[in-house]
C-alpha cells in the first residue's frame, strides 16, 4: 500500500499582536510546532491530546483551511503546503472534513438534499438529476431514509445530522476523511452507530481517516496507529498496541489511567495517576520538554533544561516517543512512576 | 430514614402537539453519604426527573406522586420555602459550566451571594467562606483568584467553582447533571476524585446524572437505568454490572467502547430514543429491542425484582432463564473480547 498522506515537521504559528492600526507583535502561539507522520492509504490515524493540544488546528491545516507556518504536507504524491486556493481545488475533491458539532456544522436553512449536494455543486460533478439520484443513494449508504431528502437539519437527532454530515463528506467519494472529534457530541449508544458506520464505509470504499478525539476509547476502536499530543507536539506514536498496551510517555499513561472503566471491581483495582493542573498557555510554553510541570517523572536538571527528541522504543521501530524517563512497565501505579530509575550517575 | 425518598413520580408539559410524558412513576431512595448514579440517553426523563426534584421546572409542567426530603414533603411546596431548602440543604452543578456561571460578575461576588441570600452573615464573613470553599476545592491562588470572571478559568477551573458554588452552604446532596461530559478525560479524573473526596468529609449524598457507564463504575453505590421516561433497571452498582438483567442496559454495555477490550464492532442499539409525546405501547424500548416479542408490544412490564437478588428491579417479559442464557452469552463476548487484546 502507498503513503497517501505524509507530512513532515508541520508548524502553524499564530501571531499575538496588539492595537489595531500600528499591530505590535507580542508573541506566537505554536499551536502545531513540529508534527511528522505518514498515514498509508485504507489506514486510519487517531490523534489524542486535552483541549488546546494544537489537534483541530493541525486538522485544519492539512486540509488546508489555515495555511502551515512551516513543514510540509505531501499528499497522494504531490506536496500540496504552499498550493494556491485555484490549484488546491481539485485536490480538495479527495479530502473533506466531519466536524465535532452536528448541530453547527449544518446550514439550519438549507434542505439535507441541498447540504449533501453542495461539494457535488462546488465541483460541478453531474446535472440536477444525477446529483439528486446520488444524494439519495448517499442518504441509504448511511443509513437515512432517502426520502427525507427535503427535511431541514433540525427534523433530526443529533446522531442522524452527524450521518448527513457524513454523507456530505463522502458525496464526492474522497480518499481521505478528517473527522475532528466527530462523536464526543453524542450519547454512548449513538457513538457506537457512528463509530460502525466509519468502519464500515472505511471498508466499503478504501477510505483512509484521521481521526481526532479526547476518548482513548474511542480512538483505540477505530485507529491502526495512534499519535498523542502535547502542547502543538507529538509525544508518542506508535500503532495501537504499542500505545495502549506499553506506553512510554508518561503524560499517554496519564491519559490512559484517567479513563473511567465501566467494570466497578477492575475500576477499583486500577492504578490511577491523576494529573494536576491544567494544559498551560502554548503563548509561553514551558522551557524543554513541555510536559516537565505536570509530570510525575519530573528530574530537575534534565527535563527543564534538555528537550527530548522523539526516539524509536526498542520493541519496534515506528514506536516513537519523547521523553528522556519513559515508563518501564504498564500499568504502573502512583508511587512507582514517581520512582526514576537510572537517574544515577546521569545528573549527579 | 433515608435522606430523600421518590415516590411515583410523573412530569407531564402541555405542548401543541400533545401531552409529553416526560418522567413516568419514577420511584427510588437515596441515604445520607450514598452516591445515586443516573444513566440513560438524552430524552429518556434523567434531568427532567432532577429538576422535577427540585422544583425548578416551569410551571406549566404538571407534576404528581411524592419526593421527601428529610421526611418533609416537598414537591407543590412554595418558592419561598423551596428557596429556603434549595439554597442551604441541596447543591447542584449543570453540565456546561460557561452557560451557568454569570459572565459578568466576578465569581466571588456571585459565590458571597450564595452565602449572604441564605445566611445571616456580613460580606466579609461571606467572602472569607467563599476563599475557604475555593480553597476547598483545589483552586490555586483562590485568594486572588476570588477577584476573576469565569472567562479567566479554564473548563476544569470552571466546573470547580461550580462545586464551590453548589457546596458552599454545607448541602446535604448534591445533584450533579453531567459535571464532566464537556471536560478532558484527565480532568474529568481530577473532578471525580475531587468529588469523592468532598463526599467522604461532608458526608454528602450525590447524584451523578450520567450517560457514561463508566463514570457510574467509578463512584456509584446504586444505580438506576432510564429509558422513555421510566426506570427500567435499578440495582447495586457492582449487581448491576456483574448481571444486567434488561436488554437495554445489555445494550449501553455493549455500545461502550471500552479501553480494556477490543472488538472490530461495537454492538449497537439500532434506531432512535422513544418520542415522549407518542412513546410506543407496551415497552417503551420494544422497537429496538431484539429480543422483543407480542407481548412485549402490548403490555408495559412491570418493575420486578431478579431472581437471585431482591433489590435489583428491572423491567422486562423475557423470562428468567431465557435472560440469564443471553447475559451469559453477552458476558463470554466480552471477556472473549478482552482475551485477545490482552
Amino acid at each position: 500500500m502507498s503513503e497517501l498522506l505524509v507530512v513532515e515537521n508541520l508548524q502553524k504559528y499564530f501571531p499575538v499582536t496588539r492595537g489595531v492600526i500600528f499591530q505590535k507583535e507580542l508573541g506566537q502561539v505554536k499551536a502545531v510546532d513540529g508534527v511528522s507522520f505518514s498515514l498509508e492509504q485504507g489506514k486510519t490515524l487517531g490523534v489524542v491530546g486535552e483541549s488546546g493540544c494544537g489537534k483541530s488546528t493541525m486538522a485544519r491545516c492539512l486540509a488546508r483551511l489555515l495555511e502551515p507556518t512551516g513543514g510540509t504536507i505531501n499528499f497522494d504524491g504531490r506536496d500540496i503546503t504552499h498550493l494556491s486556493r485555484k490549484s488546491m481545488r481539485p485536490i480538495r475533491r479527495d479530502m473533506m472534513m466531519v466536524f465535532q458539532d452536528p448541530y453547527a456544522s449544518l446550514n439550519a436553512r438549507k434542505r439535507v438534499g441541498s447540504i449533501v449536494a453542495e461539494p457535488l455543486e462546488v465541483h460541478g460533478i453531474g446535472g440536477d438529476n444525477d446529483r439528486k439520484r446520488r444524494v439519495q443513494e448517499l442518504l441509504e449508504i448511511v443509513g437515512l431514509n432517502p426520502e427525507h431528502y427535503n427535511r431541514f437539519p433540525h427534523e433530526f437527532s443529533g446522531g442522524q445530522r452527524q450521518r448527513i454530515g457524513i454523507a456530505r463528506a463522502l458525496s464526492i467519494n474522497p480518499k481521505l476523511i478528517i473527522c475532528d472529534e466527530p462523536v464526543s457530541a453524542l450519547d454512548v449508544s449513538v457513538q457506537a452507530q457512528i463509530l460502525n458506520l466509519l468502519k464500515d464505509l472505511q471498508q466499503d470504499f478504501e477510505l483512509t481517516y484521521i481521526f481526532i478525539a479526547h476518548d482513548l476509547n474511542v480512538v483505540r476502536h477505530v485507529s491502526d496507529r495512534v499519535m498523542v499530543m502535547y502542547l502543538g507536539k507529538p509525544v508518542e506514536m506508535g500503532s495501537k498496541r504499542d500505545l495502549y498496551d506499553e506506553p512510554k510517555h508518561p503524560y499517554s499513561g496519564a491519559l490512559l489511567s484517567a479513563v473511567p472503566i465501566a467494570e466497578p471491581t477492575a475500576g477499583r483495582a486500577r492504578k490511577q495517576i491523576v494529573l494536576e493542573g491544567d494544559v498551560p498557555s502554548p503563548l509561553n510554553p514551558p522551557a524543554a520538554c513541555r510536559f516537565h510541570p505536570r509530570c510525575p517523572r519530573f528530574v530537575d536538571g534534565k527535563c527543564n533544561v534538555d528537550e527530548p527528541e522523539l526516539t524509536p522504543a526498542s520493541g519496534g521501530g515506528d514506536h516513537l516517543y519523547a521523553c528522556h524517563f519513559p515508563l518501564e512497565r504498564w500499568p504502573m501505579g502512583e508511587d512507582e512512576i514517581r520512582r526514576v530509575p537510572a537517574l544515577a550517575g546521569s545528573t549527579e | 430514614m433515608p435522606l430523600i425518598e421518590v415516590t411515583d413520580l410523573q412530569t407531564r408539559f402541555r405542548t401543541d402537539d400533545g401531552i409529553v410524558k416526560a418522567v413516568s412513576g419514577v420511584s427510588f431512595s437515596l441515604e445520607r453519604g450514598e452516591t445515586l448514579g443516573v444513566v440513560g440517553e438524552s430524552g429518556s426523563g434523567k434531568s427532567v426527573t432532577f429538576l422535577t426534584v427540585m422544583g425548578l421546572l416551569e410551571k406549566t409542567a404538571e407534576t404528581s406522586g411524592s419526593v421527601r426530603f428529610d421526611g418533609e414533603e416537598i414537591l407543590g411546596l412554595s418558592m419561598a420555602r423551596l428557596r429556603r431548602i434549595r439554597g442551604q440543604r441541596m447543591g447542584m452543578i449543570f453540565q456546561d459550566p460557561m452557560t451557568s456561571l454569570n459572565p459578568v460578575k466576578k465569581i466571588g461576588w456571585q459565590l458571597e451571594e450564595a452565602v449572604l441570600l441564605h445566611n445571616d452573615v456580613n460580606r466579609k464573613e461571606a467572602r472569607r467562606r467563599s476563599v475557604a470553599i475555593l480553597e476547598e476545592v483545589e483552586i490555586p491562588r483562590a485568594d486572588t483568584r476570588i477577584d476573576d470572571y469565569p472567562h479567566q478559568f479554564s473548563g476544569g477551573m470552571r466546573q470547580r467553582v461550580m462545586i464551590a458554588m453548589a457546596l458552599i452552604n454545607n448541602p446535604e446532596i448534591l445533584i450533579a447533571d453531567e459535571p464532566t461530559t464537556a471536560l478532558d478525560v484527565t480532568t474529568q479524573a481530577q473532578i471525580l476524585r475531587l468529588m469523592g473526596r468532598l463526599q467522604q468529609e461532608h458526608e454528602m449524598a450525590i447524584v451523578m446524572i450520567t450517560h457514561d457507564l463508566g463514570v457510574v463504575a467509578e463512584l456509584a453505590d446504586e444505580v438506576i437505568v432510564m429509558y422513555g421516561g421510566r426506570v427500567v433497571e435499578q440495582a447495586n452498582v457492582d449487581n448491576l454490572f456483574a448481571k444486567a438483567e434488561m436488554p437495554y442496559t445489555w445494550g449501553l454495555l455493549g455500545s461502550l467502547p471500552r479501553l480494556n477490550l477490543e472488538t472490530t464492532r461495537l454492538e449497537q442499539i439500532p434506531g432512535q430514543p422513544p418520542s415522549l409525546l407518542h412513546p410506543p405501547t407496551g415497552c417503551a424500548f420494544n422497537p429496538r429491542c431484539a429480543y422483543a416479542f407480542d407481548r412485549c408490544r402490548e403490555e408495559l412490564p412491570e418493575l420486578r425484582p431478579a431472581a437471585q437478588e431482591h433489590a435489583h428491579l428491572f423491567r422486562c417479559h423475557l423470562g428468567d432463564e431465557e435472560r440469564a442464557r443471553i447475559w451469559a452469552e453477552k458476558k463470554a463476548a466480552f471477556a472473549a473480547a478482552a482475551g485477545s487484546a490482552a
